[in-house]
């Protein structure tokens, strides 16, 4: 992408968000106001995903409080999902975990955001250590996802489904790889045996 | 939002140079419980209230039109010691700046917003800062201090909580016992969380433990090795730079810096180190084209210093504009009016008429910067920079003087001596000459001190106050000197019973000594003398 296409996108991401706030204000239009504020941000993803291809997404890790993470994240989309009850599960996580708050932000929210669209009423946040690595989880109890998606396990940006998963996905699998420790990589694990008897969406990022 | 009463009393700055996003700032806030906010579109706007008010928290956007950045002027607020270090300050910034920001860490605020961001998000995150502000509170008074051991004493309380703050604790618990020179228990410290989790700042914290330690080789080796794994720490190239500047590779350090200007636009730190080098490598068309477009980019902008006008009338000069030169000291003289800055400006003056060949110009210029105030009000760059100029115009005698003082003055600045060797080098003397000549400064020093000490212990007290009260007036900043005669006039009061004039004296010196250094192992002994003469 060249710098004129990355000013346009730019430019738009901008409007968008500049839409969702008046849409906010107005109060009486919720739905849309997601629709520009989720546009805004998918935006800023390809803008940084852009930056990935070209070799400039760094990790900088530091020390970052699961519990903390997972409440702001939640908080966040329970103001664009209002009707979606929301339940963090952090009783099992580690006062401090190692990763990039921002990117890590950037990947979780969008899963979690493709949770809300997804779930019937309920969405869980959980972060939780498995085998000395850090689990960050969000699942929901909706359909679950397509098929061709858990195929491809978010490996190919090409997979983009209906719903906008495919890119997102591919976002949070190159952000969760670039987390190293040692000769560990990161990884994200998509499957449907999430809450609910609908086998919903897990999605859970695993992180060194 | 449930914190509604913590946050109506909390007074917060608002900088963006954007009127939407401000609006929608003031908006988002207001609503949130904020009561007392101010909202600004400028550094210039920004200063003014700043020095008007204490804000708790500082929300500043990174890109501020065409000028400073938001970075810069965190890293110009920190450095001038404008705000304190329990003020919050937010950086907001969009994904296309996001890695600039996030690469200049080395001055980092508190937390970054990405934009866009929601009203519950900004609530949430600013909720948990004031939490976090409230248990850094102590920490942050002993740092506002420069009381090293206190901030370590907070942090070890603080530490044993192991609660989920404890690598922010060991970070800046690292950085107290470095400034400390507490240099084994930074080491331990810093190898400590390294085996927990290599993070880059505790690698960084060790390299620079190890280069103070003497070993340079394994710092440099471990700089270079974190720049591999992460080439957007920008901290580890500065710290790099300055390490092989120190070791006389001028040209790797520029190296070094020039490769860190290709992935952030710089600090001004770190622009004024690479034009200083650019100079001293002989590449003086590196150094103008730099300063000069940082000169026109923050026009206007209080991030500027005389001496970055200094420098680049050097470059300009180095390649024979001498007219140019001139211009800028002009420019210059229009901005700056204070003692130091017109010091530099004219000894800047005297070097480029004597390389345009009017060294009666550059005489009279020297004599300018030489007649602004007495030797103890100069800072020792002032003394460093009027020297050089006056060996150029083979004024010998008097730069030795001035390099003398400079010495003298600064006994706990490792880096005035490096400087004062450099000059004198330049000036073309051997390093043998220059290492002489500060030993011996120093040593002069040493001998007057042990000479006051003596005579106070063999009960000549009115000639040691009158020995070391002379030495303390005329080099301030040498801090044995100024602790001993605080002492001595101490001891006077208690042995021979109060007098106003020295009582007041003697409080006048320990007010000096506790600002300059708040934690000098003198002043137990200065404060408990004083307590006697209470009883």
């Amino acid at each position: 992408m060249n710098d004129l296409d990355t000013a346009i996108m730019h430019d738009v991401k901008n409007q968008l968000a500049e839409l969702a706030l008046r849409l906010r204000k107005r109060g009486d239009a919720r739905a849309e106001m997601e629709i520009a504020m989720n546009s805004s941000r998918r935006l800023s993803e390809m803008l940084l995903l852009s930056r990935e291809n070209s070799d400039q997404l760094w990790v900088n890790a530091d020390s970052v409080n699961p519990a903390d993470f997972l409440e702001i994240l939640a908080a966040e989309y329970a103001e664009l999902f209002p009707d979606v009850i929301f339940h963090v599960d952090v009783e099992r996580a580690p006062a401090c975990a190692f990763f990039d708050d921002a990117l890590v932000r950037m990947a979780l929210g969008n899963a979690l955001h493709n949770a809300c669209r997804c779930a019937r009423s309920r969405v869980q946040l959980a972060a939780f250590e498995q085998d000395g690595m850090l689990v960050l989880e969000v699942y929901d109890d909706g359909p679950g996802f397509p098929e061709d998606v858990l195929k491809s396990g978010g490996k190919l940006p090409a997979a983009v489904s209906g719903a906008g998963t495919g890119l997102g996905l591919y976002l949070a699998h190159k952000i969760a790889e670039l987390h190293q420790l040692n000769d560990q990589h990161g990884h994200i694990e998509l499957s449907n045996d999430g809450s609910g008897q609908t086998n919903g969406g897990r999605f859970r990022m695993v992180l060194p | 939002m449930a914190t509604v009463s913590k946050v109506s009393d909390k007074w917060i700055l608002i900088i963006d140079d954007m009127e939407g996003m401000r609006s929608q700032l003031r908006m988002s806030l207001s609503s949130s419980g904020f009561a007392k906010l101010h909202v600004v579109a400028n550094i210039r706007e920004a200063l003014a209230r700043l020095s008007a008010n204490h804000y708790d928290a500082i929300l500043c956007d990174y890109s501020l039109g065409d000028s400073t950045n938001g970075q810069q002027f965190l890293e110009y607020l920190r450095t001038a010691d404008l705000i304190n270090r329990n003020t919050i300050f937010v950086m907001i910034t969009a994904e296309q700046s996001y890695a600039k920001v996030v690469a200049a860490s080395e001055c980092a605020p508190d937390d970054y917003l990405l934009k866009p961001f929601t009203a519950a998000e900004f609530n949430i995150r600013f909720e948990k800062l004031l939490n976090r502000q409230e248990y850094f509170t102590a920490i942050d008074q002993a740092s506002d201090k420069k009381n090293w051991p206190r901030l370590i004493a907070e942090c070890d309380k603080l530490l044993a909580n192991r609660d989920k703050y404890f690598f922010d604790l060991c970070k800046i618990k690292g950085a107290a016992l470095l400034r400390d020179n507490q240099l084994q228990l930074a080491e331990a410290l810093y190898r400590e969380v390294i085996a927990t989790r290599p993070l880059g700042w505790a690698k960084l914290g060790l390299a620079r433990t190890l280069a103070k330690l003497g070993k340079k080789a394994e710092a440099e080796q471990l700089a270079n090795e974190i720049l591999v794994e992460m080439p957007q720490f920008m901290a580890a190239y500065d710290f790099l730079g300055n390490l092989l500047s120190e070791s006389d590779n001028k040209k790797g350090a520029l190296e070094v810096l020039m490769k860190a200007r290709e992935i952030a636009p710089g600090t001004m730190h770190r622009i004024r180190e690479l034009s200083t080098l650019a100079v001293s490598t002989g590449q003086p068309e590196i150094a103008e084209e730099i300063m000069r477009e940082t000169l026109i980019k923050h026009k206007h902008s209080p991030v500027r210093q005389a001496n970055d006008y200094a420098v680049l009338s050097r470059a300009l000069v180095d390649q024979g504009k001498t007219e140019d030169a001139l211009n800028v000291v002009q420019d210059a003289r229009k901005i700056f009016t204070d003692n130091d800055s017109n010091v530099v400006l004219a000894v800047t003056e005297s070097t480029v008429h004597h390389a345009a060949g009017n060294d009666e110009l550059a005489h009279a210029a020297l004599e300018k910067a030489m007649s602004t105030g007495d030797m103890a009000s100069f800072s020792a760059d002032a003394l460093v920079a009027m020297a050089d100029a006056c060996f150029a115009l083979g004024r010998e005698e008097e730069a030795t003087r001035l390099l003398n003082h400079a010495v003298q003055n600064n006994d706990e600045d490792a880096t005035i001596k490096d400087k004062v060797h450099a000059v004198m080098v330049a000036a073309g003397k051997d390093a043998s000459e220059a290492t002489a000549l500060i030993e011996a400064s120093a040593a002069e020093v040493i001998k007057l001190n042990n000479e006051g000490v003596l005579k106070a212990q063999s009960g000549q007290l009115a000639e040691a106050i009158e020995l070391l009260s002379e030495a303390a007036d005329r080099l301030p900043n040498n801090l044995q000197i100024l602790g001993n005669a605080t002492l001595v006039i101490a001891l006077d009061l208690v042995r021979n019973g109060k007098d106003p004039v020295k009582l007041a004296k003697c409080l006048a010196y320990r007010e000096s000594l506790t600002k300059k250094s708040p934690s000098h192992p003198k002043l137990e002994q200065i404060d408990g003398m004083l307590k006697q003469l209470k009883a």
